[in-house]
């Protein structure tokens, strides 16, 4: 049900291919990681998922990317309703300029799933519990977010994606403005989280996708190269270049 | 933003070059001219003023003459601080200014040099053609508020002043609000304050509510003139020249040039051109009286 | 060589920034001197509460009750007028608009704020005034409104062109977050957009605010200057600003009504202080 599937799927920004025919079914419920050299596509078949392309200016796409059972390209689609279900959080901290609460709270004021402020209480207390914010941050809920660290940005972005009960979220590169601890902290997080979502994450660091991926794919310059399960990505690749790019012949 | 950047310079260059062409005719003038006069003071009289200078100009073309408005008042500050020639004002110098400008080492000596007339106007819509001197007090003081008081539609008055840097506010209060200084009364704190004549005029043919009062000479038919009478067993007399040379009128005043004793010779040659017969006669033109003493029309 | 250029450039610079401070020390102190003067022999209060102001009357009065009652109303209704109108345009010239639409009308605004004031008084005196007063049924047209309104009009492009800035400045990461999270454009633009640009706005509004409450020669030529304590915006306002230019240049220095001009402009700067000392504070605690 909360598969990914891609059916030939092509992007361009104005003449630029950005992605080549994508062919791939993302399974749910366990972290799927995609790696490549800069510039191979896989943050652009990332933010395809949810759509959050169509910010940018002359994207246009044809195939399919199927979400949840629809096809996300399809005319009738509801883009609000998608990306609520497909979580993200991005490759810089971005928290709002507004209050730790009204950070977590954003998501379920803005889609009106709730609207009681003791409902709310719980869900923003819940989320920050998942995250293990809650401790730190539960007397300073009205302080402006700005002012936490980098990490606790990072998990308050996380707590603002999972307030609203996604099926699916999408990591951007998520953990390389982190310190090594804090990076490992936030994996487990990933971890434990896995269990109920579907986690997609785009990474530069190899070994972040072979510790805690159970399935990779390979980009290069916009063709999905390969996909497999990170074990058989890691010890027996098939193909040539990601053999190649796992030895740090290129990347 | 392609086109608007590739005309934003050139527009700004055009300008420019606008800008220091003009400043260079300007300058070329001055160079070619030899005597120069400012010339300051009401705003009743500088287009008066300006059209004896282009007269006079015409025959004396070395002359430079620099005329501008702001009041008599302000004429008479700029007199005291030595920043001009000849001040042109619609009422006679101040005791207090008089003071002022023999401490600053100047003697101010006055040439009546025409007659003023103050009309009251109203829009052309109003059925009101006449008031006496005691009306238009009290509609000046805010006494009576509504036209229905003069058997008119209800209306509001809507009442218009000069700026009390004006000599024809000056005059107007003492001659109508103060009865020539016998009592202590004030224009009414609703009376509107227009920055000119002009502005005074206008506001009067487009509203049907106003009435205001002005110099003869901005006076013409898309106003209407109001006759006015001393008391109620006078009679009304129309503000025209000839009712104010044989003095029936009752707001009309001198006109006068104010210069320091000391003046040059340019100064004296400008002010005989104004007093002489020709230029008396073009008086009427601008729509005032010429000074009685001097001519007979 | 080098050095020696680097030393003097920066020392220029120091001297220039000096100067600014000098000359706001010294508009100050003037300022005071020639208001002080004032207060001492007329009294504060009487003036600031006093409401007939005639000037030239023997014995003169100085209330300046009416004149402030009148540039506030004024400035009030330029703001209300103004702020709303000025920040729904920067938004739509940043967020919305397509691009060529959004280069040509930040030309025109740039080009409105470029319109020198006697020519927006001169434009609300000959269309505006009439039709304000035959729309409104008042017994003439030049009120506070038509003043607020004109002014509104030459407060609008300082409003726009930098809020838009602050707005064109946002992160682009604060637009994608919060659209990631299922709001739609105006809810991105309403509840992160506009928080992310408040303090540019706020900059912005105290400017416009600033050139609305000195501005002198539009509100003269419009708002009737008839120095009565107004009952509504349809009523004939003086403001400050007005009657310091239609008085000052008939004055004799020192005199009485010269050193009460002087008084007013020393109101009108405690007044500007104030506002923005408001606004510096609003913005303090907004970053808590």
């Amino acid at each position: 049900m909360s598969q990914i599937i891609a059916k030939n799927f092509n992007l361009y920004y104005n003449n630029f291919h950005a992605l080549k025919d994508i062919n791939v079914t993302i399974n749910e419920h366990m972290i799927t990681a995609m790696i490549g050299p800069s510039g191979c596509g896989k943050s652009s078949f990332l933010r395809a998922i949810n759509r959050i392309n169509d910010t940018i200016e002359g994207v246009t796409t044809t195939g399919q990317i199927n979400v949840l059972g629809q096809d996300i390209y399809n005319k009738k689609v509801n883009i609000n309703a998608l990306r609520r279900n497909v979580g993200m959080v991005f490759q810089r901290p971005n928290p709002f300029p507004i209050s730790i609460y009204e950070n977590v709270a954003f998501g379920l004021r803005v889609n009106r799933i709730l609207t009681k402020k003791n409902m709310i209480d719980i869900i923003v207390e819940k989320s920050l519990r998942d995250v293990l914010l809650w401790k730190d941050l539960k007397d300073k809920l009205k302080k402006s977010a700005l002012n936490l660290t980098l990490e606790q940005q990072q998990r308050l972005c996380i707590a603002r994606v999972l307030a609203v009960e996604p099926h699916i979220i999408l990591l951007d590169e998520s953990c390389s403005s982190l310190d090594p601890v804090a990076v490992q902290r936030i994996e487990e997080l990933m971890l434990k989280l896995k269990d109920q979502y579907t986690i997609v994450m785009v990474t530069h660091n190899m070994q972040q996708a072979a510790r805690i991926s159970h399935d990779t794919i390979f980009m290069l310059s916009g063709n999905l190269v390969e996909f497999n399960t990170t074990k058989n990505i890691f010890s027996k690749p098939i193909k040539r270049e990601t053999q190649d790019y796992i030895s740090g012949k290129y990347g | 933003m392609g086109i608007m950047n590739f005309f934003k310079p050139i527009l700004c260059t055009l300008f420019f070059l606008l800008c220091v062409s003009i400043n260079a005719c300007t300058q070329n003038k001055q160079v070619n001219t030899d005597v120069s006069i400012k010339i300051k003071g009401s705003d009743t009289i500088v287009n008066l003023v300006q059209m004896w200078t282009e007269q006079f100009i015409e025959k004396n073309p070395s002359f430079n003459i620099n005329i501008t408005g702001g009041g008599s008042g302000a004429g008479f500050a700029a007199l005291i601080n030595k920043t001009c020639d000849i001040v042109m004002s619609s009422r006679p110098i101040a005791d207090k200014e008089c003071k002022l400008a023999k401490y600053n080492n100047i003697l101010p000596v006055g040439f009546e040099i025409g007659r003023d007339g103050l009309a009251v106007i109203v829009n052309k819509n109003n059925i009101i053609d006449k008031l006496t001197i005691e009306e238009v007090k009290d509609i000046f003081t805010g006494k009576i508020s509504n036209w229905k008081s003069f058997g008119w539609e209800d209306r509001e008055i809507v009442v218009l002043s000069r700026e009390s840097n004006s000599g024809t506010y000056t005059f107007f209060k003492n001659k109508i609000i103060r009865h020539n200084n016998k009592s202590e009364d004030e224009f009414s704190t609703n009376v509107l304050m227009m920055p000119s004549s002009q502005s005074v005029y206008n506001e009067v043919c487009q509203n049907p509510n106003a009435i205001g009062y002005v110099g003869m000479g901005f006076v013409n038919n898309n106003v209407k003139v109001i006759s006015i009478a001393t008391d109620i067993h006078s009679q009304y007399i129309a503000p025209i020249p000839l009712n104010v040379m044989n003095n029936k009128y009752p707001i009309s005043r001198p006109l006068y040039f104010y210069i320091d004793y000391k003046r040059d010779s340019a100064v004296n040659k400008f002010i005989s051109y104004v007093l002489s017969e020709v230029s008396q006669k073009n008086i009427i033109k601008a729509g005032f009286i010429p000074a009685k003493l001097n001519i007979k029309t | 060589m080098r050095k020696i250029i680097d030393s003097l450039t920066e020392k220029i610079i120091f001297i220039c920034g000096m100067l600014s401070i000098v000359f706001v020390i010294l508009i100050f102190s003037f300022l005071f001197k020639e208001g002080f003067s004032f207060f001492k022999h007329f009294g504060c209060i009487k003036f600031v509460f006093g409401t007939l102001w005639y000037p030239t009357s023997e014995p003169a009065q100085f209330g300046i009750l009416p004149l402030i009652i009148g540039s506030f109303l004024v400035t009030l209704g330029a703001c209300i007028v103004a702020i709303p109108i000025g920040i729904m345009t920067a938004l739509y010239i940043s967020e919305i608009a397509p691009k060529y639409l959004r280069d040509i009308l930040k030309f025109l605004v740039e080009l409105i704020a470029t319109i020198p004031s006697v020519v927006i008084g001169f434009v609300g005196m000959i269309f505006f005034v009439p039709v304000v007063k035959l729309v409104f049924k008042v017994p003439t047209g030049l009120t506070a409104f038509s003043g607020a309104i004109m002014l509104a009009f030459m407060a609008i492009p300082t409003i726009v062109t930098i809020s838009e800035d602050a707005i064109h400045s946002v992160p682009c990461h604060y637009r994608e977050g919060a659209l990631a999270l299922g709001a739609t454009k105006w809810q991105t633009i309403r509840r992160v957009v506009l928080k992310a640009a408040m303090p540019g706005i706020i900059a912005a509004v105290m400017l416009a605010i600033g050139r609305v409450v000195g501005e002198t020669m539009a509100v003269m030529m419009i708002t009737g200057n008839a120095a009565s304590i107004p009952h509504s915006v349809f009523s004939p306002v003086r403001t400050m600003t007005a009657t310091i230019a239609a008085e000052m240049g008939e004055t004799v220095r020192g005199s009485m009504h010269y050193q009460a001009l002087f008084a007013i402009g020393l109101v009108l700067f405690v007044i500007t202080f104030i506002i923005n000392f408001i606004a510096d504070l609003l913005l303090e605690t907004k970053r808590k």
